[in-house]
């Protein structure tokens, strides 16, 4: 009998391409057009632009906050339910016994399951990038034609009126902006991740779902917790909240090591390095509880 | 692939418990259950509901570990994921993914078999012709009756020719004539050198398709063997012939009296009710063409 592989590729994707068919057939990507609605309303969202630089940039930080929040919410609303959803229906329709009597490790089950939903928020995300950048850049250029045409009236010289056109473009379309949506992919896949290890042994999607959000919410409000009972001892009052808030930053994910979108929706620049942190830490916490999770579902008893 | 002497199935006191709803108490699903299945052998488990059968065979193929005892498939322990290479499993009411055709969920499992291209293209034309699902190969199986789905079922597990096929209630929600194609299949498997473990409620059909039978009943396995010395009754002898009177009975019966027997039974045999439905679904079937 020959030996089957700790780990296959060919096997991982055939699954990874089975779950990304099985979501799209179940018409996930509906949510594409309420985000159009989103990006597209927050077009409208006009404060007063006479002539200063302030407002209009202003304008543009209030559509990319909007575009942000979008794109967190539903790649996260998408990587959450896919990912629960997945592993307790194939228990219950007893698909999993079909996939797991043939050769398959259990790892190479869920690893397939996970890069199929990541994927799915993947391609889901590249959509929404696209269509924002779209939507930022034509409001972008329509902004410095209008003030490029007011500051003329006004006489100004065209060095002014080209400084003006590169503050208001520092706030469109860039290289910083896109790592801000690398910044919301991980954050999609570190949320899937928890919930591949919840549904490991949890017995149902909403018990997943529950905890997993749960997790997400103490990992977004663990730094602010830590740093405030960090200020309470240097204020000389110590108390016993410092240590658990260090107990919880072993178990959950901080979410606040992922988040750089406020920088960029501020007009500030991501350099390479902080990328490279940001998607070093993002992809440690998947790892970890991608291993987490086969070491429950290994030997769980179906 | 296998080695001289080497059981398809081997099975050494297997234990299986759960714990109870308090935790307190372990419920005993399999209770020391050995059995030794041979290359090539049809063998059937049968027994009431809740009596371990399906416990038994989830053993077997690695989905629950054994609280003490052995599973090997072909000398490899159960728990390895290479003991399932050779392995086809057919769950009991199998669901699959809706969302594909029998074509693409043959394909699925291929793959995760290492199938692939044209071997596996011309795989799946011969199961699908195997299960007579060449009218609906590209429909989604969500619009499929619970027969269809048992036949999908039936193809996934024998995507990559297994050497064993293990089957639970292979016939459950077929029609009459979709259970005889089934049991007919077995028998060409059994031609074919294929080694069967099926669990059924219908005794009718393991006793005609099986070589050894085993019962268990409350998880332990009560008595198991083959057919012929599980079902014979020593002290009965059976005789059927065709076209006698009632003079010529009469004399037949006077014979064995003298020979000390007793003639216990007479009369025309009967047919079964399945048999007589195929007959009449066949009879229907030609009249239509």
């Amino acid at each position: 009998m020959s030996k089957i592989g700790f780990i296959s590729a060919t096997r991982i994707s055939v699954i990874a391409g089975h779950t990304f068919t099985q979501l799209v057939r179940m018409k996930v990507f509906y949510f594409l057009v309420v985000f159009a609605v989103i990006v597209l309303g927050s077009q409208f969202v006009d404060m007063s632009t006479l002539g200063a630089v302030t407002a209009v940039e202003q304008n543009l930080r209030v559509m990319k906050g909007a575009g942000f929040f979008a794109m967190n919410m539903f790649s996260v609303i998408l990587a959450l339910s896919a990912t629960a959803l997945l592993l307790p229906k194939d228990i219950e329709d007893r698909t999993l016994y079909t996939i797991l009597c043939k050769p398959v490790p259990r790892l190479d089950y869920l690893i397939g399951k996970l890069l199929g939903v990541i994927s799915l928020v993947t391609v889901g995300l590249l959509v929404m990038d696209g269509l924002f950048c779209l939507i930022l850049n034509i409001r972008v250029e329509a902004m410095v034609a209008e003030q490029a045409d007011l500051l003329t009236r006004m006489g100004r010289s065209v060095e002014v009126i080209e400084t003006h056109a590169a503050a208001i473009r520092d706030q469109g379309v860039t290289w910083s902006l896109q790592a801000g949506v690398i910044a919301v992919l991980l954050k999609a896949i570190v949320v899937a991740s928890i919930a591949l290890l919840v549904s490991t042994f949890s017995t149902s999607t909403i018990f997943t779902i529950i905890i997993t959000v749960v997790v997400v919410l103490i990992g977004l409000i663990q730094a602010e917790a830590r740093d405030y009972f960090l200020q309470q001892q240097s204020l000389g009052m110590s108390s016993p909240m410092l240590e658990m808030t260090r107990w919880v930053s072993l178990l959950f994910p901080d979410f606040k090591l992922l988040g750089i979108e406020d920088g960029v929706i501020n007009g500030e620049r991501v350099s390479l390095s902080l990328l490279g942190r940001v998607s070093l830490a993002g992809v440690l916490y998947a790892a970890i509880y991608t291993v987490l999770s086969w070491f429950v579902f290994r030997r769980k008893e179906l | 692939m296998t080695g001289k002497g080497v059981a398809a199935v081997e099975i050494v006191d297997l234990v299986k418990e759960y714990p109870s709803s308090f935790r307190r108490k372990m419920f005993r699903a399999v209770d020391e259950v050995s059995l030794r299945i041979e290359p090539g052998e049809v063998y059937g488990l049968i027994g009431p509901n809740g009596s371990g059968k399906s416990t038994t065979m989830k053993a077997l193929l690695g989905l629950v570990a054994p609280t003490s005892g052995l599973c090997k498939v072909f000398g490899c322990d159960s728990m390895k994921v290479d003991a399932r290479q050779h392995v086809g499993f057919l769950p009991e009411n199998p669901y699959f993914y809706k969302h594909q055709t029998a074509e693409e969920t043959l394909k699925f499992y291929g793959r995760l078999c290492g199938m692939r291209g044209k071997q596996l293209a011309m795989r799946i034309d011969a199961l699908i012709e195997l299960v007579s699902l060449q009218d609906a190969r590209k429909r989604r199986l969500g619009g499929y009756s619970k027969g269809m789905l048992q036949r999908v079922g039936l193809a996934q597990a024998m995507i990559q020719e297994p050497q064993l096929l293990v089957l639970d209630e292979p016939t459950a929600g077929v029609d009459p004539v979709g259970s005889r194609q089934i049991r007919d299949l077995i028998f060409q498997l059994k031609e074919q050198g294929v080694t069967v473990f099926l669990c059924s409620h219908l005794l009718e059909q393991v006793q005609e398709v099986c070589d050894k039978v085993g019962i268990i009943f409350n998880g332990k396995m009560v008595q198991q063997g083959s057919l012929s010395e599980l079902t014979s009754v020593d002290s009965h002898t059976e005789i059927l012939v065709e076209d006698m009177d009632e003079v010529t009975l009469e004399k037949v019966r006077e014979v064995i009296e003298q020979g000390g027997g007793e003639l216990l039974a007479s009369g025309a045999p009967r047919r079964s009710l399945e048999n007589l439905f195929i007959e009449i679904a066949n009879q229907c079937g030609e009249e239509a063409r």
